[in-house]
């Protein structure tokens, strides 16, 4: 209990919001709009997996937004041109794990810090993409909304892929080899090595995942809508650290686990409806967010003070 | 970020050394710049049809480029000191636009001179830097976290003050002379920017302020035990940010003669890209204002030059192409950055054989 108390407060927070607008504003809860919002974030939770692994290694993504427009460009215009999905969603998957094997080359190989190289692939990627776009919409057939299936049956898959996605790798990381091996370069690498891990090896393989997690969410985020538009997953990597670090998993490594991370995601995505079903204006969902990331990370400072003493 | 740090370049000036100091980054990124300026002085100069010299080769061109950089060249400067210390601020961009918006509601709806309205807004600038830094150095929290949430909640808040539709404007004629007009021959931001420049260059090179940063950066348990207040310095640091990233929206808004919620917004990458491209260390601990100044010129000068060539004219990709050009270009200078440390490790090591024995001698 008191080992998770950072992830329960997390969940006692969503909890509480949740309580709070069955009693404002219950119309939140009517099916249809509510499986549509969660739908919404099925692509930024696979995304967020990634990135509380990343981050438990003491390192940083933030190239995740440029890599899921330009996954999403490219896997529109392969569905254009007419390859069936079963061939798409893999091409997708592939590209993102291609840019993240470079991220992870330069971070685990040339030892640069990770922070820097991802805003270099960042700014590249992004700006690649507006060159050869000029933002322009890619027009998608038929056949790729809701994967051909009905709107209610294409957001149940999408959803049960993500939450699917999630409980598998939250197990993973506890119970498999691998997983501790995460856990154990973010706390300490040189240690982690002298114990018989590769830490180059582990990071580099961490930035794959989260490039081809990035592909995945590319493709979920597609099946939404009739077109992409380039710019889909602009401040997308801010929005995943947020959901992360609100999660409980910490920024210097070595601690947190999915759940948290899945909580923080959900407490942050609940601002919006929110503050529509309260009728506050929704220009203030951005400094709501701001005020919640740094509420988590007070909270966090304050009981490492108290456990200092 | 990462749990490799990097040993202090002994400064190579200091020791005297001409060829070291022609080959530091410094002088590497003059290359570049000069090389960058010539290419664009030869493919982006043209006559027009009636004889008169237009695009790149045009003082009026150059002084564009020096107006146009200013705000993202004084965020790069307020961000150098924070990464000597290992520090990040990602908070800068989001307060350059709520420090307009402010300025503009100060002035517009409060009803204030605009001199009072400057100096209010310096002030909140502060205030916003003293938030960050209160959090980063009384909690001990990482700078990149907190400056994130920081940058949600500054812009957040200038969004929701003008409900993401209101643009103030009608500023009066003196007050849009800061950035639209010459002043000593030179456009009116420059001299601001350059005395502030002049400023955290002395405070970063010629104080013990600047060497507390370093200190700071390389080792700050180490600083804290040779007797340096680091909560203050690293304050003071912060602090200095939000002032500067406060003087940058008040350029803003004298520039263009609108303030509006999305000012500056993504400023904060070009501005750590500056940065790191002069050569600061993203590990803390070494880097020069003389170098971030380079690097905001080189940055400058491709995308103005871009946008003077006839290709990329025809394309009406310039803004495209110099952002593409500009994290490659980073991608470039980090790698070669660590190319000599990579290349001694992959060179075979010689055998060092031990000598026990004495060779004969005959």
């Amino acid at each position: 209990m008191k080992r998770y108390f950072r992830e329960l407060s997390v969940l006692g927070a969503l909890l509480a919001v949740l309580l709070g607008l069955a009693l404002l504003a219950p119309a939140f809860f009517s099916p249809q709009p509510l499986l549509t919002l969660i739908t919404r974030e099925a692509p930024t939770l696979v995304v967020a997996c990634g990135m509380a692994c990343v981050i438990i290694t003491r390192q940083i993504d933030i190239s995740v937004g440029s890599i899921f427009s330009v996954c999403s460009v490219c896997a529109g215009l392969l569905a254009a041109r007419g390859w069936p999905l079963a061939l798409v969603l893999p091409a997708s998957v592939g590209l993102g794990a291609l840019f993240g094997a470079f991220n992870g080359f330069l971070v685990a190989v040339l030892r640069l810090p990770s922070i820097v190289v991802t805003l270099a692939t960042m700014v590249t990627l992004r700006q690649g993409l507006n060159l050869v776009r000029q933002g322009e919409f890619v027009n998608l057939p038929d056949h790729v909304q809701w994967f051909g299936l009905s709107q209610t049956a294409g957001q149940l898959v999408l959803v049960s892929t993500a939450l699917g996605l999630l409980v598998a790798q939250a197990l993973a990381m506890r119970h498999i080899a691998a997983g501790r091996y995460i856990y154990a370069v973010g706390t300490d690498a040189e240690t982690a090595r002298l114990a018989g891990i590769r830490p180059q090896l582990v990071t580099l393989l961490v930035f794959v995942f989260i490039g081809a997690l990035t592909g995945l969410g590319a493709m979920m985020n597609l099946a939404q809508s009739p077109q992409v538009q380039p710019l889909t997953g602009n401040g997308l990597e801010l929005k995943v650290i947020a959901a992360v670090v609100v999660g409980g998993v910490a920024i210097s490594g070595g601690r947190g686990n999915l759940w948290g991370a899945f909580a923080g995601l959900l407490l942050l995505a609940c601002v919006s409806p929110a503050l529509t079903h309260l009728h506050v204006e929704a220009y203030w969902e951005k400094a709501v967010h701001g005020a919640i990331i740094l509420l988590a990370v007070i909270a966090d400072g304050l009981r490492s003070r108290q456990s200092n003493r | 970020m990462s749990t490799t740090s990097q040993a202090p370049a002994i400064s190579e000036a200091a020791r005297g050394d001409w060829r070291a100091l022609l080959t530091r980054h410094e002088m590497l990124l003059l290359y570049v710049l000069i090389a960058e300026w010539v290419f664009f002085y030869i493919a982006g100069t043209s006559t027009n049809r009636r004889g008169v010299v237009v695009g790149f080769g045009t003082w009026d061109r150059q002084f564009d480029i020096l107006r146009h950089s200013c705000e993202i060249g004084l965020l790069a400067l307020a961000l150098t000191p924070v990464i000597i210390t290992a520090g990040i601020d990602l908070s800068v961009g989001s307060l350059l636009g709520l420090c307009a918006i402010l300025f503009g509601k100060l002035w517009h709806d409060g009803g204030l001179p605009i001199p009072v309205a400057m100096g209010l807004t310096l002030g909140i600038g502060a205030l916003a830097g003293a938030l960050n830094a209160i959090l980063i150095t009384a909690l001990r929290l990482p700078p990149l976290i907190v400056t994130l949430g920081t940058y949600s909640l500054f812009r957040g808040l200038a969004e929701a003050i003008t409900r993401g539709s209101i643009t103030y404007t009608d500023f009066p004629e003196n007050f849009l002379f800061i950035g639209q007009e010459r002043w000593l021959g030179l456009p009116t931001q420059a001299w601001i920017f350059i005395s502030v420049a002049l400023a955290v260059g002395i405070l970063l090179h010629r104080t013990t302020f600047g060497r507390a940063f370093r200190t700071i950066g390389l080792a700050p348990e180490g600083a804290r035990y040779a007797g340096l207040p680091v909560e203050r310095r690293l304050a003071l640091v912060y602090v200095l940010a939000g002032l500067i990233a406060a003087i940058a929206a008040i350029i803003y808004t004298a520039r263009l003669g609108q303030a509006k919620a999305d000012a500056g917004t993504g400023y904060e990458l070009f501005a750590i890209t500056a940065v790191v491209l002069g050569g600061t260390s993203i590990f803390g601990g070494t880097g020069t204002i003389a170098g971030t100044l380079l690097g905001v010129a080189a940055i400058a000068v491709l995308k103005n030059g871009l946008a003077c060539l006839p290709v990329v004219m025809r394309l009406n990709a310039a803004e495209e192409m110099s952002g593409l050009l500009t994290g490659a270009l980073l991608l470039v200078a980090l790698t070669a950055s660590v190319l000599p440390k990579i290349l001694s490790k992959l060179r075979p090591r010689r055998h060092t054989t031990i000598r026990t024995i004495p060779p004969l001698s005959p």
